[in-house]
């Protein structure tokens, strides 16, 4: 079951989707407007590529530290949460075990995220990679 | 809850204190760990922008859309390959992910955090 279907087949799910290479290509399911979809991608693709920023910093001062390459990012909040792991996202609400339940799954089924992240969010959408890259 | 306490949680290899600036106060590793006092100090002055940040765009997103729940944050979390950083006000917890259990995590770095 593709990985969105199965995030929102959870009570307590409020929305999950899939972002692409600048965060404008995205599909998601849920209790969101397209407009705050594209919101939610662009923003989740801005703090990726800002925490992705900062473990090359911190493996900089220490090589093999464990945090590179960074797999995601949570953001808790008073009642929802939002998970992030490699291009997808999740907007939970805060009950017991949601949250080790939906991080399980996302990171199991996204699997472990490659060291370019460019590459790996713009392979996403498909064309060569590298000549849009580089 | 303090350092010792949060070094009780599954998986835990560090946990560290530090200020409204960043800077490390106080700091457990534990022993064998990849885990330096200098990764500590940068990841905690990264939490701390990271809370800002979040700070921000949840504020943001709760004025656009209407969407309540967000504010007051309760933490931030980054999940690294091998080990995932917990934090919130002026605590931070540093799990390794096959033992991790975050919503235990975020709930007592709430409570080291109100200590």
């Amino acid at each position: 079951m593709h990985i969105v279907k199965q995030l929102m087949a959870i009570p307590g799910v409020i929305a999950a989707g899939e972002f692409a290479y600048r965060g404008d290509r995205f599909s998601y399911e849920g209790a969101l407007t397209a407009e705050f979809a594209r919101m939610a991608a662009i923003l989740c693709r801005s703090n990726t590529m800002s925490v992705n920023m900062q473990s090359e910093i911190f493996d900089s001062f220490a090589e093999n530290c464990g945090c590179r390459p960074v797999q995601g990012w949570i953001v808790r909040g008073s009642q929802v949460a939002v998970c992030n792991i490699g291009n997808y996202f999740a907007f939970i609400e805060n009950r017991p075990e949601l949250l080790n339940d939906v991080m399980t799954i996302m990171r199991a089924k996204v699997g472990d995220v490659g060291g370019d992240l460019l590459v790996s969010l713009y392979a996403r959408i498909g064309g060569d990679v590298k000549e849009a890259l580089y | 809850m303090n350092l010792d306490q949060l070094m009780d949680l599954p998986g835990a290899l560090a946990a560290f204190s530090y200020t409204d600036k960043g800077d490390l106060n106080d700091h457990r590793v534990r022993e064998g760990s990849e885990i330096t006092p200098q990764v500590l100090d940068l990841l905690a002055h990264s939490c701390v922008a990271n809370m800002a940040v979040a700070t921000l765009e949840a504020r943001g997103w709760e004025s656009l859309t209407g969407q309540k729940g967000f504010e007051p944050l309760q933490g931030f979390s980054i999940v690294g390959l091998e080990w995932s950083a917990v934090v919130n006000g002026q605590c931070g917890v540093v799990m390794r992910n096959r033992d991790v259990n975050y919503e235990a995590a975020f709930n007592a770095i709430q409570a080291c955090t109100a200590s």
